[in-house]
């Protein structure tokens, strides 16, 4: 019985951090409770088979925020423990940021801007084909600087799109600063809103508050894509990474890994 | 697109009758195509997207449909499909070898008159680069209609260029098929002299040049993969090769033309294509290929010197 538990993920992530000598960890543990929710309680693969037909559709179309992903694909038992221990070992399969050749991960993105529109793509194939599958994108913040959005955005609205759900997280900061430094982006549900979203936004890591948007989003808004913006905190539940920007960068050594897994305080994520 | 009306006619017919017997085939546009697409419309007005003036997303999305069963044909001027869209085309679509078609129209000097941003002499370079990606560039209405029938049949993504390629026909009559990667031999000539591969708009050209000197002429209507076997080949059928391209002399034709030549089979080659750089003036399109050497007198003066050194020298 998986469990989605949110502390075992980041030790998941931690441990893969480590073994791969890599950064983007912060970026990872803004998304765990967005993806615990999702993984748990809304996407649906028939057979537990990640690359099912009838599946519904997560695009990371951040993806930096790999780490999460794998950490919850370990958890469904798509991932073993020897993927785990062995991240960026050579002629290894999982890559540092989401790789579409990978059972598990929809799109190659990254590169930011790109796992939105095909993710737009994807609902619009959907709908055409009269399925209820959904999709999911998870975008940060600081992609919403890329022109693509904005264009996916108005196709979704215009072709009513009410299968796709656009997640934001908003987490602040990108590579080199906050976002209100960078290239501010105002009101995101006003936005969103006025683009033709049906929009929430909410604690991005408060699971009962993701839960109850998602549903609210799918349930209202009939003719609507949906716009669920998640205010999250970068590096969230490691108190020395929490909202400081070097941890995007940052690899972990033997001290700071042994604090981080201690203040995290669960055993083990390898199973 | 400033097509001939049989050019017009073999492309759209093409593409109505993929779409009528597929209704996975969708067309997207970038709002280009203003009456390219009559016909398109009004047989299967279901299987017709405008995605808008935005091509990034537009391409991103042609691979969201791709991945869900559909068959994507993406239509733009060829200086947006490929060249505004490269980033798209590598990963979101070659990378997962999804069967895209891009339709890249317009390309080399057709909007002669509108200046660079809608001219297009670097796009087979930046396509044949992308692993996965075959690029096709059809010479006359037979060969376009092949190439469509090519793409479709292609489970994969494949680049379409669309050149003016209606200044008359090359081939005699419809081509059954387009084999991956052939030459088509569509002038005889003399061994002693050097081939002729041209590729799209250049192929007319090419013929009409080769009839004064009595060179032999090849089409090439795919540009990757190019046959390996096909040009070494030519390259000894023939004494010395001429490549013809309405594209930069980087990368293209001449580029795919001498690297098979100079690993399997060393040959003087001349490539005649477009000078590294941009139009300088406005004009008709047998005006600006005037202005970047690509005139027919211009050609055939190169190529005659290139004969003549080639008969002093003996260094084919």
């Amino acid at each position: 019985m998986t469990t989605f538990d949110p502390a075992r993920m980041r030790r998941t992530v931690l441990e893969m951090a480590y073994a791969g000598s890599t950064v983007h960890i912060a970026c990872a543990f803004s998304i765990i409770e967005l993806l615990t929710v999702l993984y748990r309680n809304h996407l649906r693969y028939p057979g537990n088979d990640p690359r099912a037909e009838g599946r519904d559709y997560l695009v990371l179309s951040k993806g930096h925020g790999v780490m999460a992903q794998y950490a919850c694909m370990h958890e469904l038992g798509w991932l073993k423990d020897s993927h785990i221990q062995s991240y960026f070992k050579d002629g290894s399969d999982l890559k540092g940021l989401s790789d579409s050749r990978v059972p598990g991960l929809e799109v190659t993105s990254g590169s930011l801007g790109h796992g939105f529109s095909v993710g737009v793509g994807i609902a619009l194939g959907l709908k055409r084909k009269g399925t209820d599958q959904k999709v999911y994108a998870i975008v940060g913040d600081g992609e919403l600087n890329e022109g693509p959005i904005w264009e996916g955005a108005l196709v979704a609205a215009h072709h009513r799109l009410n299968n796709l759900m656009l997640i934001v997280d908003k987490n602040g900061f990108q590579a080199m600063g906050t976002t209100d430094d960078v290239l501010a982006l105002g009101d995101l549900q006003a936005k969103f809103s006025s683009f033709g979203f049906e929009t929430l936004e909410i604690d991005g890591h408060d699971e009962t508050a993701i839960d109850a948007a998602i549903r609210q989003l799918w349930a209202t808004g009939p003719n609507k894509p949906k716009a669920l913006i998640a205010r999250t905190v970068k590096g969230k539940g490691v108190s020395f990474m929490e909202s400081i920007n070097l941890w995007h960068y940052t690899r972990l050594n033997p001290q700071s890994f042994a604090e981080a897994v201690s203040e995290l305080g669960c055993t083990g994520a390898s199973k | 697109m400033y097509w001939s009306f049989e050019m017009r006619e073999a492309f759209s017919n093409a593409l109505v009758r993929l779409a009528l017997a597929d209704s996975k085939v969708l067309l997207l546009t970038g709002d280009h195509g203003y009456s390219l697409f009559d016909e398109f419309r009004k047989s299967c007005p279901e299987q017709y997207i405008n995605a808008g003036i935005a091509e990034q997303n537009m391409v991103g999305m042609a691979a969201g449909l791709a991945r869900v069963g559909f068959r994507p044909f993406v239509y733009g001027l060829a200086a947006f499909i490929p060249i505004r869209t490269v980033e798209q085309i590598k990963l979101d679509i070659a990378h997962d070898e999804l069967p895209v078609v891009l339709l890249g129209d317009g390309a080399g000097f057709v909007y002669s008159h509108l200046g660079t941003s809608h001219q297009s002499t670097e796009d087979i370079a930046c396509t044949r680069a992308i692993p996965h990606l075959q690029v096709l560039s059809p010479a006359d209405r037979f060969e376009m209609t092949a190439a469509m029938d090519y793409a479709y049949g292609t489970i994969g993504p494949v680049y379409l260029r669309m050149g003016k390629a209606d200044l008359g026909d090359v081939h005699n009559s419809p081509i059954d098929s387009l084999q991956q990667g052939r030459l088509m031999k569509v002038r005889d000539g003399r061994s002693d002299r050097p081939g002729l591969i041209a590729t799209g708009s250049m192929v007319r050209a090419a013929v009409d040049v080769a009839k004064s000197l009595d060179l032999m002429v090849w089409s090439a209507p795919m540009l990757k993969p190019l046959d390996v076997d096909d040009v070494c080949a030519a390259a000894q059928a023939t004494y010395g090769l001429v490549t013809l391209e309405e594209h930069s002399v980087l990368g293209g034709l001449g580029a795919a033309v001498t690297e098979i030549t100079s690993e399997h089979q060393p040959t003087r080659v001349l490539r005649i294509g477009v000078p590294d750089r941009f139009s300088e003036h406005c004009g008709t399109h047998a005006y600006l290929l005037r202005e970047h050497g690509l005139g027919i007198d211009c050609v055939r003066n190169r190529i005659g010197v290139f004969c003549q050194l080639l008969a002093s020298n003996s260094i084919a």
